[in-house]
């Protein structure tokens, strides 16, 4: 008895712990600013203000154009890597290639998680510059794809070489090819691994900073780069950088809520099974 | 017009008739080596032709803010250069302390929470999933809250600490706070995802092994440490490489907390670099302390996957 006690407090604790900073979040974008610098201020705003979630989509602001880039980027991001990573997964599944080629080109996808991306972040400013690419959706669509689609690789290939063979077998006899087989049958079977691969990169592209911040300085902006530039040399905004912090968070948060399962299988690729 | 051609094959108008057909053509194992293509192709342009750029650029002068085009041959210079700069080992010192600091405070707490929330009632899948929420918001916006949170005078942290009369911190003000502070914050993401591992490891042990031990009288510590803690050791070590090799990549938390300060007591290598090549232009000198940021990382991946490896083969040993 005592014991699941002592539980049950310890897990309110790791989740007070866990959430805390999200309720200060959400109530610093809506205190009034006089409580900001004060010490008297209570944990609770005394008032709830609005004012900065109108001066960040103050259409000055250019915050709905970062909302759409990050959109765009994000949504263009998924359907790629998890379009191009089907396809890869699946062939290194059901392909046998000579050499040990398979195991070469997977470890060539899984290389991409071990080392430092700021490695890459200079050489892929120089190329885009050189490319007349710099600053537009496209140069981050195509790194964060370049970053995510190892990731849906290695979380599809161990799906699809579980997938019973039977049916793909018998469609092949009846003259199926492998194109038709793919999109046939395997995809709406592998819907679950699909739906994790999905989660997973969404959330990966919406939160990048690095490779944004890099080939990305001005139009083609994303929301976490903007949320970066609030610490100025001039001082911080405290108001306008929660509201702007919430607007990243809340949907990830709300998102996270309702594609737990998923988003736990995406989360643990390759650790549990390896 | 699909349609009418795919009823030569029987099959109903499917999108990309035509490219079906195509791969028909190709036979099997080629229309399967083209679905490689597309992924290859991005990681390739993408990642790997950077890479072999960069190494390139390392090994000769380049200041962008002077030349717009790559300088003379330097052979390896630009290493040497970093080796020997005060800044340059600083950022060094500071990421390995993170590295260690964050990776240890989050496989500790992470594996906690773990052994406390396995299970499928419902309150255990709620608390996993809520606990989980800080690694899937972006770094960025975990900075900006805690710098919020760790405020000196009028921070939520410091105004409970006086509530119970303790004078707290500068928490970001004083060099050695603001580096356990960052620590923190780096362990306090990063946890939910040790978490979500290891219960997913924990729930995957064959139960009647675990209730065999509990009827032969074993308590609790003893079935964890002899029997559960083996049994997910080679998950934990994997668990533990990312991390690492994580934390020594640390970058966008230290814009929002820090920005590497006070003074340069905060800067991690990734920041350092993104300074020097992005905001000064040192494009070169960047490159090659990027390169040794990445031999690092390599060298810990490398030393966890052989004590992974080594661990397996003691068990099957022991198993067999």
């Amino acid at each position: 008895m005592i014991g699941r006690l002592l539980k049950a407090l310890l897990i309110l604790i790791a989740l007070a712990v866990a959430l805390g900073p999200f309720v200060v979040l959400v109530l610093n974008s809506i205190r009034p600013s006089d409580e900001f610098l004060s010490a008297s201020a209570g944990f609770l705003p005394s008032e709830a203000t609005f004012e900065y979630y109108a001066a960040i989509f103050d259409p000055d602001e250019s915050t709905l154009r970062y909302l759409v880039n990050s959109l765009i980027i994000t949504t263009a991001t998924t359907v790629i890597a998890v379009a191009f990573g089907a396809l890869a997964a699946y062939s290194l599944a059901r392909l046998r290639l000579p050499f040990k080629l398979s195991l070469v080109i997977g470890l060539a996808f899984l290389v991409v998680r071990f080392y430092p991306k700021i490695t890459v972040a200079l050489p892929y400013y120089l190329m885009m510059r050189e490319v007349g690419l710099l600053d537009t959706h496209l140069a981050v669509i195509l790194a964060h794809v370049s970053i995510t689609v190892p990731f849906v690789v290695w979380l599809l290939l161990g799906f699809f070489e579980e997938l019973p063979r039977e049916i793909e077998l018998s469609a092949m006899l009846d003259g199926c090819g492998p194109v038709r087989r793919f999109i046939k049958i395997v995809l709406p079977l592998s819907a679950p691994a699909l739906g994790a691969a999905a989660v997973l990169t969404a959330f990966l592209s919406w939160n990048e900073f690095l490779m944004a911040s890099t080939v990305a300085p001005n139009f083609a902006k994303t929301l976490p780069v903007r949320v970066s530039g609030f610490i100025t040399d001039k001082g911080i905004q405290w108001g306008n950088m929660s509201a702007m912090g919430t607007v990243i968070v809340a949907p990830v948060v709300i998102f996270a809520l309702f594609t737990q399962r998923y988003l736990a299988r995406g989360l643990t690729v390759g650790a549990v099974k390896g | 017009m699909a349609r009418s051609s795919s009823q030569l094959t029987g099959g109903e108008g499917l999108p990309g008739g035509p490219i079906a057909r195509a791969g028909e053509r190709l036979g099997e194992r080629g229309a399967l080596a083209l679905f490689l293509v597309p992924a290859l192709a991005v990681i390739a342009v993408a990642q790997f032709y950077p890479l072999v750029e960069s190494i390139i650029i390392t090994t000769h002068d380049w200041t962008l803010a002077r030349s717009p085009v790559m300088g003379r041959f330097v052979g390896l210079d630009n290493y040497a250069r970093a080796l020997t700069d005060p800044q340059f080992v600083g950022s060094t010192g500071f990421t390995l302390l993170l590295a260690v600091g964050s990776t240890v405070i989050s496989l500790a707490f992470g594996l906690g929470l773990a052994l406390l929330t396995v299970g499928e009632g419902f309150h255990f899948r709620l608390s996993r999933t809520l606990l989980m929420l800080p690694m899937v918001i972006a770094p960025v916006a975990v900075g900006t809250m805690w710098r919020m949170i760790l405020a000196a005078r009028v921070g939520p942290l410091n105004q409970a600490l006086a509530g119970i009369g303790i004078d707290g911190p500068n928490w970001l003000g004083d060099p050695n706070w603001a580096a356990a502070s960052v620590i923190i914050v780096d362990a306090w993401q990063w946890t939910p995802f040790v978490t979500i591992v290891m219960a997913a490891a924990l729930a995957s042990l064959p139960a009647d092994v675990l209730r065999a031990a509990e009827v032969d009288g074993a308590g609790r510590w003893t079935i964890f440490r002899r029997i559960v803690f083996p049994m997910i050791l080679p998950v934990f070590l994997l668990v533990a490489m990312f991390r690492a090799i994580d934390a020594l990549m640390t970058l966008d938390i230290i814009f929002t907390t820090t920005g590497g300060g006070p003074g340069f007591a905060t800067q991690t290598l990734s920041f350092w670099i993104y300074q020097q090549g992005l905001r000064y232009f040192n494009i070169s000198y960047a490159a090659a302390a990027s390169w040794i940021l990445l031999a690092g990382c390599l060298v810990v991946a490398a030393g966890f996957l052989v004590w992974r490896s080594r661990i397996s083969g003691w068990q099957r040993e022991r198993g067999a």
